[in-house]
Order: C-alpha cells, then sequence, then structure tokens
C-alpha cells in the first residue's frame, strides 16, 4: 500500500515530468520503488532515456533495471516489438539469466500463446521451485484466460507454503468475492485485517462480505467492522457511514420480533447519517434531496 | 599519576594511519573475494514453509484481538491442533532439525566458509600488529579508565606506572575492527561480508533450530486470551463523529 506523502510525492513528480521540467529517472526510479502502475508513462520516459546514448550511459549499471521496467511497461501497453528489442539487448548482457527467462515468458503471455508461456514458467520453476514471482504469474495466467477456478487453486497451493504474503490473500479474496463464494472471501479478509490490522480497507471490505452474507450475527459483526472503519479513518469514509446506517436498519428489519436492542450504539445510526448529510452538503449538495429521502425510507 | 606524556607525531604517521588503511584495505578484499565464491543456495521447500508459518501465527498472536471470537479460535486450533497443526512437532523430530543442519553437506560447507573467510584474515592481521606494533604506548583514550582494563589494553607495555588510559596498538587494531562497520557500508553498500560483528552473533545463537520457534510460537498461541476488540470500536465511531458533526 502506499502511503499518502508516498503518493504525494510521485504526483508532483508526474506533473513535473508531464510538463517538460525533467527528473524523469526520480520519478522512474519511486515508480520503480513503490510498485505503481504507469505503465504509458514509464513507457514514454523511459524509452526516451534509453534511446538517448548519452543519458544511457549516465545510468552506469541502473541501465539494466531500466530496460527490464520499459519491457514490462511496453508489455502493459502493447508495443511488443519494443518489448522484444528490450529482451534482446538484455540477453545479450545476460545470457543465463533467470530474470530475462521471466521476461521471455511475459512476453509470450502478452502475445497470447498460453501454452508456450506455460511451459516456460514450468522449466524456470524446476530450476527454483520457490520463485514467488513466477508463481504468481501462472495464477495471472489462469485467470487471464478465464479459467478461475485453475486460478483459485494454485493461488491456494501457493498460500500453502507462502502464507504471510498478504497480497496473495487479497487476490483470492477479490476472486472469491467475484464468484460470490463469501465465506471463503470472509476467511482471506480475516487473514488481511491480522496482517495488517490499522488498514481501513480490509475492515470495510470485510464488513460488506459480512453485510452481504446477512443473518443477524453477521449483521451485528459487519456493523462492528463498519465503526471501526469509521474510527481509523476519522469519519471520513462516506462508504463506512452508508454501511452503518444500512445494517442498523438491517438488524431492526431481522429482529423485529425480538426486542433485542443492542445498547451499544443507539445513537450510532443518527449520528452517520447526520455525518453523511453534512459531507453531502459540502461535496454534492444537489444530491441532497436523494439522500435525505434514502435515508428515512431506510428509518422506517 | 596524572603526568603526561608527550606521543611521538611519528606514532601517528606510521602506526595508527597505515594500520586503519590496512583494514579497509583487507576488508574491501575480502568483500571481493566473498563475492566470487558466492554460492547460491537453493533455499528449502521446508524451512521457507516454516518460515511463514512463523509469521502468519506471530501475526494472529498479535492481531487476536480484531477479529471475531470464532474465527480466531478456528485458526487456534488449525495451528496447534496435536494431530496435524501447523505448529506442532512431535518430540523426536524436535532435535532431529539442528543434527540434519550440522549434516547437510552443503550448509555445512557454506558455514565453513563463511567462518573461514572471517577467521583467516582476523588472525593473520592480529599476528601481524602484535608482531611489528608492540611494546610501545600508541595512543591515549581521552576519558579515565581503571586499572582493570590494564591487561586488556596495554599488553606489550611492561611499566605499571603508566596511566590506563595510554594504550598500545593492539586496542587500536581492536577499535577499528568494530569501528570500520559503517564505513564500509558506506563504501561497500549494505550487507557486505566484513560484518563481522553480526557473524558473531549470528553464530552465538545458532542452536536455535526451527523447531524450537515453532513450539514457542505454538506456546505463545495456547496462552493468548482473546478479548475482541471491535465492540469498543463502536463507542469510538460514535464519539469521532460526534467531534465531526459539532
Amino acid at each position: 500500500m502506499v502511503s499518502k506523502t508516498e503518493e504525494t510525492q510521485l504526483n508532483r513528480l508526474e506533473n513535473q515530468v508531464d510538463n517538460g521540467g525533467g527528473g524523469a529517472w526520480d520519478y522512474l526510479c519511486l515508480v520503480r520503488k513503490l510498485k505503481v502502475r504507469r505503465s504509458e508513462k514509464v513507457f514514454k520516459y523511459g524509452l526516451s532515456i534509453l534511446n538517448d546514448p548519452k543519458k544511457r550511459s549516465a545510468l552506469g549499471p541502473e541501465e539494466w533495471t531500466l530496460y527490464e521496467q520499459v519491457a514490462i511497461a511496453a508489455m502493459d501497453c502493447q508495443c511488443l516489438d519494443v518489448t522484444k528489442d528490450c529482451i534482446k539487448v538484455l540477453q545479450k548482457k545476460f545470457p543465463e539469466s533467470k530474470r530475462v527467462g521471466r521476461l521471455n515468458g511475459m512476453l509470450l503471455e502478452a502475445k497470447g500463446s498460453w501454452a508456450e508461456a506455460e511451459k516456460a514458467y514450468s522449466s524456470l520453476l524446476e530450476d527454483n521451485s520457490l520463485d514467488q514471482v513466477i508463481h504468481k504469474r501462472r495464477v495471472a495466467m489462469a485467470k487471464a484466460q478465464g479459467n478461475i477456478s485453475k486460478a483459485i487453486e494454485l493461488l491456494n497451493k501457493y498460500l500453502e507454503i507462502f502464507m504471510a504474503d498478504h497480497d496473495a490473500w487479497r487476490e483470492l479474496a477479490d476472486i472469491y468475492v467475484s464468484l460470490q463464494m463469501y465465506k471463503q472471501a470472509a476467511f482471506c479478509y480475516e487473514e488481511l485485517i491480522l496482517s495488517q490490522p490499522t488498514v481501513p480497507l480490509y475492515h470495510l471490505a470485510y464488513a460488506d462480505v459480512l453485510y452481504t452474507l446477512g443473518g443477524l450475527e453477521n449483521l451485528q459483526t459487519a456493523k462492528k467492522y463498519y465503526a471501526s472503519t469509521i474510527d481509523l479513518t476519522g469519519g471520513k469514509n462516506t462508504r463506512a457511514l452508508f454501511g452503518i446506517c444500512l445494517c442498523t436498519s438491517a438488524i431492526a428489519q431481522v429482529s423485529k420480533g425480538r426486542n433485542k436492542e443492542d445498547k451499544e450504539s443507539p445513537e450510532l445510526q443518527s449520528l452517520a447519517a447526520t455525518a453523511l448529510e453534512k459531507d453531502y452538503k459540502q461535496r454534492a449538495a444537489d444530491k441532497l434531496g436523494l439522500l435525505t429521502s434514502a435515508l428515512r425510507s431506510l428509518k422506517i | 599519576m596524572a603526568e603526561d606524556l608527550v606521543l611521538d607525531t611519528a606514532i601517528r604517521d606510521w602506526v595508527l594511519i597505515p594500520l586503519s588503511v590496512v583494514m579497509v584495505l583487507i576488508g574491501i578484499l575480502r568483500y571481493f573475494v566473498s563475492k566470487l565464491m558466492l554460492s547460491s543456495q537453493v533455499p528449502d521447500p521446508k524451512i521457507v514453509k516454516e518460515g511463514q508459518v512463523i509469521v502468519r501465527a506471530r501475526n494472529l498472536r498479535a492481531a487476536a484481538n480484531f477479529i471475531p471470537p470464532k474465527s480466531f479460535r478456528s485458526r487456534r486450533v488449525y495451528f496447534s491442533n496435536e494431530e496435524n497443526g501447523l505448529l506442532f512437532v512431535p518430540k523426536g523430530q524436535a532435535q532431529n532439525a539442528q543434527a540434519q543442519m550440522f549434516s547437510d553437506p552443503n550448509m555445512a560447507m557454506d558455514m565453513m566458509k563463511k567462518n573461514l573467510s572471517m577467521i583467516i584474515p582476523q588472525t593473520l592481521t592480529f599476528a601481524w600488529v602484535n608482531f611489528f606494533f608492540s611494546g610501545f604506548v600508541a595512543a591515549k583514550i581521552p576519558f579515565p579508565l581503571t586499572q582493570r582494563f590494564r591487561s586488556m589494553l596495554q599488553n606489550g607495555i611492561d611499566l605499571s606506572s603508566v596511566d590506563v588510559s595510554y594504550v598500545s596498538s593492539r586496542s587500536w587494531y581492536f577499535l577499528n575492527l568494530f569501528g570500520l562497520r559503517g564505513l564500509f557500508s558506506l563504501i561497500l553498500g549494505e550487507e557486505n561480508a566484513t560484518d563481522d560483528t553480526q557473524r558473531m552473533m549470528q553464530m552465538s545463537g545458532f542452536g536455535f533450530g526451527p523447531s524450537k520457534s515453532l513450539g514457542a510460537e505454538k506456546d505463545g498461541l495456547d496462552i493468548v486470551q482473546h478479548e475482541w476488540a471491535l465492540p469498543k470500536f463502536e463507542h469510538r465511531a460514535e464519539a469521532v463523529l460526534k467531534k465531526l458533526i459539532r
């Protein structure tokens, strides 16, 4: 996850480079460090650096990392000729390298020749069965081919060994949600919360899944997690505020017969509604009418 | 005893500085040699898996209060189950892991290489210092010391009336040994083979096989009392929202 300061720094550098202010190399280094996906810009500026022999020699040994970065960005932008050239240069310099082998596999993937890419990756895995990146590429390939069950199977096997990799858990949770397997998705989100308890996004996603599952206990738990999201984001997260309102009304509906009022937060719903109204007034005043009518229908 | 000895500046020129220069050069030499002799070790899948299990178990212990009690309990059972729990190691196996580590030829070779590359230059340099630079006062330490340090710092000087702050070149050698680490990380970048002190600390803690840490994690997990923190959050959210609306 990228922090706020890093994000502002990245945007600032991006603006600077876009307006012709130089600093392209710093931008590329930052993109590489933060692992964000800005392929068009990386492609444009990286290629301009590589094509200029003076700037290229000024980079020294970092030149090869730049080749790799531009190759991947070119594949993302579907400019496969540029990719092939970059890989050729890298292969000449590092003939037996596993990283270049991986780039070759990715090129096959980008061209759409799945079987050959699968072969390339399996041979790379034979040499080193614990290469995390290659495992993940196989999962990505299965997903791109539309074979979601295979993707799930591969990802589960990967997680059996590398169970501390929270990016993989997040991907698995996404896949489960897309397949509406909410119980499994809830498990994955719990793993994520365990590894990074202070990231509000995971609380929010977990609460969403619990709310979708339904049932009184899940709704109550969902309400608690929406509350924790509000706490972690200082009340600014609109989705969590909506979540609270919806949860409370759903709980009221489900427990209509039984008089089990949870004494903990009778005010929470009205507070959330007020906060929402205030927010809408500030940012989207024309939609305030819609909001008030929706909230009114909830309370009934 | 507070008279000040005047030390010849020639000592500085011909002892302190060359000694430091030689140590820096030897360190750089060792770095390159270690790069040449680097054998890429294929990580054992079992060890990697165990490492990851430990991280996950530790996360579970640390953030246990953030997930619902049922999930926590099911995870705890998953980890410390008697039959196939991840952290459960039967008694017999615990001893094996350590023995296995020593008998595994690759790992033993690696360890030997690393140890040798550290011990030999140290021994040689130490012998060289002793041979050439002993028997005279090399430097004065700026703060006063007790008499205890005399035997350690003044090995070549057989006069017991000299103040303990005046030390021989052997202590300058040791000072350089531990102090040049910072300089090396500047010149050679992080992760260089000259990090002797780190290696020495690793060697002392070496009896720690993976199964011991698994057992430790299991005990830790058994102890944890789950206290669900979420209900508190509802109150806190209320407070936050109240403040926001004001």
